[in-house]
């Protein structure tokens, strides 16, 4: 018997002035005991409503309107909230993306644990002391660490305890909802690798939801790809069949390649407040026979799995159309127009001082894309404010040609950051949600450029087609774009003042991996085009590899290791270098 | 690309929509549509005119008089529908006043930080811990004028600042947000994004401050006109607070006089508060009612 059986499952968010929004359309899956399944698709696809729905922790709007949860042999779908009491956790437990924040701040994390074991079992104090310590040391902390309040561990830390108080009474489902997103990429590493190794160990069984494919292709015993709503296909990892799964897969790749390729799947997904007939991927689809748009595909079985395509069967779509091909190129030496030399940047805050950036020194040229690559609190960010002027540097120098950029203010600094402009890592906060497009792009040209209303309004239509934009989206709000198209957005108001120095602070990794080589095309082609200078900053190595000449890597300040992206990646010598290379998902193709 | 097209723009604007939808809100904005429509067309619906004496003195509640007449031979029911006027001119006026000050120091305050945080949150601690009754009476009292503008004036700088504490510590949340620093790069002046960038974003705080100092300002007036404070001839709700009490209604049984303009008042308020519900559901979706 199953351990998890969900069958015909369909919620939907309902208020009263819009129309039903159908998260999830009658779904069926089941899990076996000790199964690790991952469930993967963009965002927006249903599939956290998935996981909460399993946990019976859905919260209005949301609903369950159709279906059965069977959990270990029980109906839980109507289950009420005291029956569900003695389940969840015992036998049900989760750790969402946030969970780290779900710590109680105000008690030590010895008092978290002891508080679920009191709640849930009547172990005696010492008993809970040393199964806090087993389960501690289980997820690689130090048992020490008990006394320690929330924010006295790292966000990785905290994301571990989240993790050994879900396993604390031996569950035999943990849900795991993006548990990872948000932490720096060696530590995702090491916490997936501790869940892997516990989850074999123990035998519970995981629900591993994600959008990061790479991870659970490595780690998941099988497969879900969830889209718009439907399980779209399911199988053993390894080779998918649904486009759509095949378009997720493609945007990985081995950067260590002679030529590397990622593929992006163009359009996004369907209104969710309508059913349409046929294939809801129909319209992004590159392989869409006629039948595909009138005939709904059924979940059926192909091959070693189940997949629900018309076309999958016979042939396997490929995204040719839609391939960001990078191979190793000469590039051509240039005149540097931006020149950091011997930079340092303390940072003093009661007394302790921690060092940002410690004797960095690079150049810009123009036609080439410089890479800064490290984790969180590598220094990278700050490096990016000494260059916009937005932080001055204690020692060393920042030259624009001969403009002594660390020392600029008032009107010199607006003057210089006509050539200095920044693309931003959030999309969705880095525009105003009360101003259109129109608005938010005609600002930069009559500030900058010193164009009339009139002149800036006529320019913007050839601004928008340079980003890829068809001008009717000048009139939208940024909530009526997608992630993709805001961001698009975004570099068109970078590029409004026709600057010669871009930074772009890692700017593809909010957004969903199947559209995040669309948005590197772009830069590419703009940093050719446009023969710009451009400072890629991320935490990334592929997007590092397929985008930038010459790569930067930092840690805690100091550069470790520089040098042409190809050489640096393949004959990386800093062991932090290889590091972060290792940390590099690699799902099989 | 036609998805966020489905659902058809209504001619009703949506704020108006949400207020409606909720249903304490809609029995505020009934309540203070009356309100308005009572003020607007008064000259029309007034039996008499209000300040005419012609009537015979403390004449009780009948059918020439629903709410019998004043010690003067005032017709009551007359001006309580013109006091409505009164009240909603100082709550509307004084509202915006308080609203307009509250948000030049808050927002100034905010987005600057620095010395000049310093001194004006300095400056909004004390207007906050100065007990304002006795500084309303006191500015009142002096004044060389006498009248419904100076009630305003009072009203408008007593009552900025807790309004002002709420507009500073949103925008500190809001001026550190990417599309801020982007407006800067963009060559955008401090004033053009402190009113046309992040102000847009906080409109339900601001009107929720504008309701609240409207309601405070509609109480405060009636108060000071009851103290005697105001100008004794100027018809308002206030005033007949005042004259009912001087003319002793307790005493001669005239119980419309006294409990007619209190009870208008009472509801004027209510109906402001009623609204103040679904304008929360306006900056917060999670509270609009499904």
């Amino acid at each position: 018997m199953s351990l998890l059986e969900v069958a015909d499952l369909s919620v939907a968010y309902a208020t009263k002035n819009s129309p039903p929004t159908h998260a999830v359309r009658n779904v069926s899956f089941s899990m076996a005991e000790g199964e690790c399944v991952g469930l993967l698709g963009e965002s927006g696809c249903g599939k956290s409503t998935l996981g909460t729905a399993l946990l019976r922790l859905l919260d209005r709007p949301a609903r369950i309107t159709g279906g059965t949860i069977r959990f270990d042999g029980t109906d839980i779908t109507a289950l009420d909230e005291n029956a569900l009491r003695p389940l969840r956790w015992r036998a049900l437990s989760t750790v969402f993306q946030s969970s780290m924040n779900s710590l109680n701040p105000v008690l030590t994390v010895e008092a978290q644990f002891r508080d679920m074991f009191r709640t849930h079992t009547d172990m005696t104090s010492g008993e809970i002391r040393r199964r806090t310590a087993e389960l501690l040391e289980m997820v690689l902390i130090d048992p020490s660490y008990m006394r320690f309040h929330p924010h006295e561990l790292s966000g990785g830390m905290k994301q571990r305890v989240a993790l050994a108080l879900a396993l604390a009474l031996r569950p035999k489902l943990v849900v795991l909802d993006e548990p990872t997103t948000g932490l720096d990429v060696v530590v995702q590493k090491s916490i997936m690798d501790s869940v892997r190794t516990l989850q074999r160990e123990q035998g519970f069984a995981v629900l591993l939801i994600s959008h990061d494919l790479g991870t659970v292709m490595e780690i998941a015993d099988r497969v879900m790809v969830m889209y718009a709503g439907s399980v779209v296909e399911s199988r053993p990892a390894g080779e998918m069949l649904h486009p759509y799964s095949r378009g997720l897969l493609g945007s990985y790749a081995d950067p260590r390649a002679e030529t590397v390729d990622v593929t992006y799947i163009p359009g996004r997904p369907p209104d969710l407040s309508r059913f349409q007939d046929g294939c809801l991927f129909v319209d992004r689809c590159p392989v869409a026979l006629p039948k595909c748009a009138t005939e709904k595909p059924p979940l059926a079985p192909v091959g070693d799995g189940l997949v629900a395509c018309h076309v999958a069967p016979s042939t396997k779509a490929d995204f040719a159309d839609s391939t960001f091909v990078r191979s190793v190129r000469a590039v051509a030496e240039a005149p540097p127009v931006l020149e950091v030399t011997g930079v340092h940047k303390t940072y003093t805050r009661r007394r302790t001082s921690v060092t940002a950036v410690d004797d960095v020194s690079f150049a810009l040229r123009r036609g080439r894309v410089t890479a800064l690559v490290g984790q969180s609190g590598s220094g990278k960010s700050t490096i990016a404010k000494l260059l916009t002027g937005i932080e001055r540097p204690d020692t060393g120098t920042v030259m624009f040609g001969d403009v002594p950029v660390h020392r600029l203010r008032g009107r010199a600094m607006r003057r210089y950051r006509k050539d200095v402009q920044l693309v931003f890592q959030d999309p969705f906060a880095a525009l105003n949600p009360v101003r259109t497009v129109r608005q938010t792009l005609v600002r930069p040209l009559r500030n900058h450029l010193g164009l009339s209303e009139k002149d800036a309004r006529a320019r913007l239509e050839s601004l928008v087609d340079t980003v890829g934009l068809a001008p009717a989206f000048l009139d939208r709000y940024p909530h009526q774009l997608s992630g993709g198209q805001r961001q698009r957005v975004v570099v068109a108001r970078a590029l409004a003042p026709e600057p010669s120095i871009l930074i772009a602070d890692e700017p593809i990794s909010m957004l969903d991996v199947s559209i995040r080589a669309e948005i590197v095309e772009l830069l590419d082609r703009l940093v050719h085009h446009r023969d710009l200078a451009m400072l890629y900053i991320t935490h990334d190595l592929l997007s590092a590899r397929l985008l930038a000449d010459e790569v930067l890597v930092l840690n805690k300040g100091t550069v470790v290791e520089d040098g042409p992206t190809i050489e640096v990646i393949r004959n990386a010598q800093a062991p932090y270098t290889k590091l972060l290379l290792d940390a590099l998902p690699n799902p099989p193709r | 690309m036609t998805v966020e097209l489905l659902t058809k723009p209504s001619r009703v604007p949506q704020w108006l929509r949400i207020l409606w939808a909720n249903k304490k809100s809609r029995v505020g904005v009934v309540l203070l549509s009356v309100f308005v429509l009572t003020a607007v067309f008064a000259p029309v619906l007034a039996p008499y005119d209000p300040e005419s004496t012609d009537f015979a003195a403390a004449l009780p509640a009948s059918g020439d008089h629903w709410l019998g007449t004043t010690q003067q031979g005032q017709d009551v029911f007359s001006q309580l529908i013109h006091g409505a006027r009164t009240s909603l001119l100082v709550g509307l006026v004084a509202g915006v006043f308080s609203t307009i000050i509250a948000l030049l120091i808050g927002m100034t305050a905010g987005y600057l930080r620095g010395w000049v945080d310093e001194f004006l949150s300095g400056l909004t601690n004390l207007a906050l811990v100065i007990p304002v009754l006795p500084l309303m009476i006191t500015l009142a009292a002096y004044a060389p004028v006498r009248g419904v503008w100076l009630i305003i004036f009072v009203i408008s700088v007593t009552g900025w600042a807790y309004g002002a504490k709420i507009k500073r510590a949103q925008i500190i949340t809001l001026r550190t947000r990417d599309y801020v620093t982007a407006a800067k790069l963009a060559g955008d002046g401090p004033m053009r994004i402190v009113f046309r960038e992040i102000m847009p974003n906080m409109t339900s705080l601001v009107v929720v401050g504008f309701m609240g100092a409207a309601t405070a300002a509609i109480g405060a007036e009636a108060g000071l006109e009851f103290l005697g404070l105001g100008d004794p001839t100027t018809i308002s709700w206030g005033t007949m607070l005042y004259w009912a009490d001087n003319g002793g209604a307790l005493l001669t049984g005239q119980w419309p006089w006294l409990i007619a303009p209190g009870l208008a008042l009472t509801m004027l308020v209510t109906a402001m508060t009623l609204i103040n519900f679904g304008v929360d559901a306006l900056s917060n979706p999670a509270l609009r009612e499904e």
